[in-house]
């Protein structure tokens, strides 16, 4: 009969303690310690950023080498604290962050953190994080790719409930790989004004094409026409009808010895086309054989077809291998207006001439209300997410009136919270409202590019932050690089065994 | 003696020779299986793969690979479980004539194994699948066993997998894995037998000679069949892999001139080691070449011939050249798992490149394993302490070693990228020795010369 009671005790016992381990822990503040008069060097750094008043928890993280533990308080507008820490970690459960987030919305959250370091605790500065009225987007694409060199194995197309830590896969090669004779890389996966019932995604070599979504139905296309270099390559979706742009190119690698850029992608060629979906036509939008044309992207009205085009190069250069005339390619930001009734476009502007201050313009984006550019400058070439001193830069577009902008004529948004300093920023993006800039970053470590998002207000732009995840130690574990982040105000429905499906045709 | 306890030796006997045949004559075939796989002491590593049906099993043989390491355990391993399948059948199929057959699952397996490719998790599979089978027998028959089966059934998918189609048993996944699915549907179908002949069975039970004689013609068939069916060439060549994965230099000389490999592999490792005795161009010839092919050949999309390449790639001082070649080995990997051993020399390229904060992801990873852990604990601190890794006999010298100059690089290693990495560092006579070799394999005579003359200035 004894034995039989304490068995009872320790199951009883067990579930208390699994029921307390599924709790959240709110430990409490220390009673003392030493102030380090300066701010806590959390992982990710949240110090002082504006968030949207619907993004996943922020939670965060003290060095683990250097701490034993951290604890965090938080204060509402309304007086409310609450502490969290686990460990070094600090892992705020969705419901009580969103509660603290509905609370804070137009103002801000006070963060405490006090750290304890061989034992002793110390208390670090305050700091606040902004919660914006405007809220983010609530999902996120992007590729998960190893930044590898030619080989590639397993990659995925996943998307991201920013709300939540959900992330589910859109489509991956597994399957394409296993059955198939050969493997397949899937890429460019893009959508149409944010929604995803209208997108598309590459497939490369066995049994490529490209797998377009046309009012949720999944086909699968081969651009590649008799007239054109390539299939499609960079994707550019029109905002209201069923076209898309898309530049070719006959895009080569190479790897440096030294250079910490270490890769180096470059195209031998490239044009672009618009694709009609209804169609199924391609037709040639620019293919001057002596220039480079890539990255289109359109206005939000659709009026006008923006991309980069490469300038001539030097006379003495113009026969020589493009390995070593790479560093002087360089593009300039061009567009060209587009009729939606006839199909037709309109002459070629130049609006940004990057090559005049000795840069290279890629991946330009323009704000959902038409007033703002955004792209990556580097030094040269058209690939600076392998760039180390590509940043990104934002400017006015009320300053363009048919005149080039140049470095010199421009002014510039502030971009210094966005950028890095030394490591590659690039692939720049807006979300659907205009108020978070989106940008794919190595600033983490120079190799493993990461998402961050920065605020958007009035030509004003707050510091960047890292897309929050579950287990702040997630990216220092994750040897996978966020490919093509891009914004959808929807998930994808259409699930990955329906995208294969479209192999077996 | 009694029969029972006969038949325990015979399984013993059985057990030996398995450990005698990985551990003496196919140790490196261990060792290449477990340089193709990480097990991670994570909870997402755990998860990612026993979420799987199958995954359990996948899981089991993960987690006894990285103990073929020191192949002699690995060997031992592979023993037990044969042996454990082999005793499991001899249970289930209750003696008689059946305890013959009771080894013919576990030889099957063991044929499995032959191939470099094939999986732990397959022979996992099969003893969890026995156990389950063994489980249900030994329970009361009634209600309580049809429970259980209910039960056990889907537990059982998810833990050993759809026995018919494409689990984690064999490293390319497009290959169906027959030995093993005989192996399994023999150990299944040998007890079911063995029930339907019961009564003939124990009515006729053989001698205990016949019994003995049985068992040893089946033993000693079966193993011969194995003896025949092992790839011993590629076990030598793994060897070399291993050797120069180890830096075994004298070891691969002894080798080399006990028997001239003739394998690129073989001969890439062989002119490594050479170089490294600074032999290489005075004993070129007195071994087989392969042009500049077994030089430092160009750079294959395949997981297994770059690795040795890349390791002379390492040595030399063409760093970023080893880290590519290593990377690309690694993605090639075809069942998507990563390498300790690539893990390692990524580590290595990017902190001697200074790519500390990549280097640190690496080795925290290799913080998660059983036998990379000391050495990614004592590799940590060195990351950006720029005097210690100065001091570092390895990677101060490739650092010394390594490229002055930038230019690009593909899947060619030509003379002029040795002549760079020569002249930027003349300390550097492993690449002075290569490119010599260089000109001596390609007939070069006037870069030779010229090398000689530039050199002789030098000097």
């Amino acid at each position: 009969m004894i034995m039989k009671k304490s068995i009872y005790f320790y199951i009883i016992l067990a579930v208390a303690v699994l029921l307390l381990a599924s709790c959240a822990s709110h430990p409490d503040v220390p009673s003392s310690a030493k102030e380090a008069k300066s701010l806590p060097a959390i992982y990710p750094d949240y110090c002082n950023v504006t968030i949207p008043c619907n993004i996943a928890p922020l939670n965060f993280m003290l060095p683990a080498g250097e701490y034993e533990a951290c604890v965090a308080r938080f204060t509402t507008p309304d007086g409310k604290q609450q502490t969290y820490g686990n460990g070094v970690k600090v892992q705020i459960p969705e419901e009580e962050w969103h509660e603290m987030l509905q609370a804070s919305k137009g103002k801000s959250l006070k963060v405490e953190v006090w750290g304890q370091k061989n034992g002793e605790w110390l208390s670090f500065n305050a700091f606040d994080i902004l919660v914006a009225e405007e809220p983010i987007d609530e999902y996120l694409s992007y590729r998960l790719i190893e930044p590898s060199y030619v080989a590639w194995t397993y990659m995925e197309i996943a998307q991201r409930h920013l709300t939540t830590f959900e992330e589910t896969q859109i489509f991956n090669n597994e399957i394409t790989m296993n059955d198939k004779e050969k493997g397949q890389c899937i890429n460019c996966h893009s959508y149409q004004n944010y929604k995803t019932d209208n997108m598309l995604f590459h497939v490369r070599l066995s049994n490529s094409g490209t797998v377009i979504v046309n009012d949720g139905k999944v086909s699968r296309v081969n651009l590649k026409r008799d007239y054109t270099i390539s299939g499609g390559v960079y994707p550019a979706w029109h905002p209201t009808e069923k076209l898309v742009a898309f530049s070719t190119n006959l895009t080569r690698q190479a790897f440096h010895t030294l250079n910490p850029n270490k890769i180096e992608v470059y195209d031998l060629a490239s044009d672009m086309i618009l694709y009609d979906v209804k169609t199924d036509s391609v037709s040639i939008v620019s293919n001057d054989s002596t220039l480079l044309e890539v990255y289109p992207t359109w206005s939000p009205d659709g009026k006008y077809l923006y991309y980069c085009k490469s300038v001539p190069l030097p006379e003495e250069m113009k026969d020589k291998d493009i390995r070593t005339t790479y560093p002087k390619i360089q593009y300039n930001l061009y567009r060209r207006s587009f009729d939606v009734a006839t199909h037709n476009f309109g002459d070629e502007e130049l609006v940004y001439d990057a090559a005049s201050s000795d840069k290279s313009v890629t991946l330009p984006r323009i704000s959902p209300d038409g007033r703002y550019l955004l792209f990556a400058l580097g030094q040269y070439g058209c690939f600076h997410s392998r760039h180390h001193d590509a940043d990104i830069v934002c400017i006015p577009m009320e300053q363009y009136t048919g005149t080039p902008l140049t470095a010199e004529t421009a002014s510039f948004v502030d971009m210094r919270l966005v950028n890095s300093d030394g490591y590659s920023d690039s692939y720049p993006s807006w979300s659907s409202n205009g108020h978070w800039i989106m940008v794919a970053s190595r600033r983490g470590d120079g190799n493993y590019s990461r998402v961050y998002f920065a605020y958007f207000k009035n030509g004003k732009v707050g510091k960047a932050f890292l897309l929050p995840q579950e287990d702040p130690e997630h990216n220092t574990f994750l040897l996978k690089s966020y490919n093509r982040p891009e914004f959808m105000v929807e998930p994808v429905k259409i699930s990955v065994e329906e995208f294969s499906q479209v192999f077996d045709k | 003696m009694e029969m029972k306890k006969i038949q325990y030796i015979y399984t013993i006997l059985f057990g030996v020779a398995v450990v005698l045949f990985f551990g003496l004559a196919y140790p490196h075939h261990l060792h290449y299986q477990e340089q193709f796989q990480l097990f991670l002491f994570d909870s997402n590593y755990v998860w990612d793969v026993v979420k799987q049906p199958g995954g359990i099993a996948d899981l089991l043989g993960r987690f006894c690979t990285q103990f073929f390491l020191f192949a002699w355990v690995g060997a031992f391993i592979i023993a037990l479980l044969l042996s454990a399948i082999q005793l499991l059948t001899a249970r289930l199929v209750n003696g008689g004539w059946f305890f013959v057959l009771s080894f013919v699952p576990s030889f099957l397996l063991w044929f499995f194994l032959l191939d470099e490719n094939a999986l732990l998790g397959g022979v996992w599979a099969v003893l969890l699948t026995l156990l389950a089978v063994w489980l249900f027998v030994k329970l009361p028959k009634g209600w309580l066993s049809y429970s259980v089966m209910v039960v056990v059934i889907p537990i059982l998918y998810w833990m050993v997998g759809p026995a018919w189609t494409g689990t984690h048993y064999h490293r390319y996944p497009t290959v169906v894995p027959t030995l093993l699915y005989a192996a399994w549907l023999l150990a299944l179908v040998l007890p079911l037998l063995a029930n339907v002949f019961k009564k003939w069975n124990s009515a006729h039970q053989p001698s205990a000679i016949i019994c003995h004689l049985a068992t040893i013609v089946v033993l000693v068939v079966m193993g011969t069949l194995i003896w025949k069916n092992s790839n011993f060439k590629a076990e030598k060549v793994m060897q070399y892999d291993f050797m120069a994965c180890h830096q075994q230099w004298n070891r691969i000389i002894e080798t080399i001139n006990t028997e001239k490999p003739n394998n690129q592999i073989g001969v890439t490792v062989q002119n490594l080691a050479l170089a490294m005795h600074g032999q290489l161009t005075a004993q070129l010839f007195e071994y087989h070449q392969n042009g500049i092919h077994g030089l430092l050949p160009d750079v294959q999309t395949d997981a297994t011939t770059p690795l040795p390449t890349a390791e002379a790639f390492y040595q030399l001082g063409m760093v970023s050249v080893a880290q590519r070649t290593v990377f690309e080995a690694q993605e090639a990997i075809m069942d998507f798992q990563k390498s300790g051993r690539c893990y390692k020399r990524l580590a290595q390229t990017n902190l001697i490149l200074g790519s500390y904060e990549v280097a640190r992801k690496y080795l925290m990873a290799l913080q998660k394993t059983l036998f990379y852990r000391d050495w990614a604990n004592e590799t940590l601190p060195l990351l950006g302490d720029e005097e210690a890794i100065a001091k570092h006999p390895e990677y101060g010298r490739l650092r010394r070693s390594a490229y002055k100059n930038n230019f690009f690089f593909s899947d060619h290693v030509t003379p002029e990228m040795l002549e760079d990495l020569y002249f930027s560092y003349t300390d550097n006579y492993l690449a002075l020795e290569y490119l010599k070799a260089y000109c001596m394999l390609t007939g070069d005579r006037d870069r030779y010369n010229n090398l000689l003359r530039r050199t002789s200035v030098k000097q």
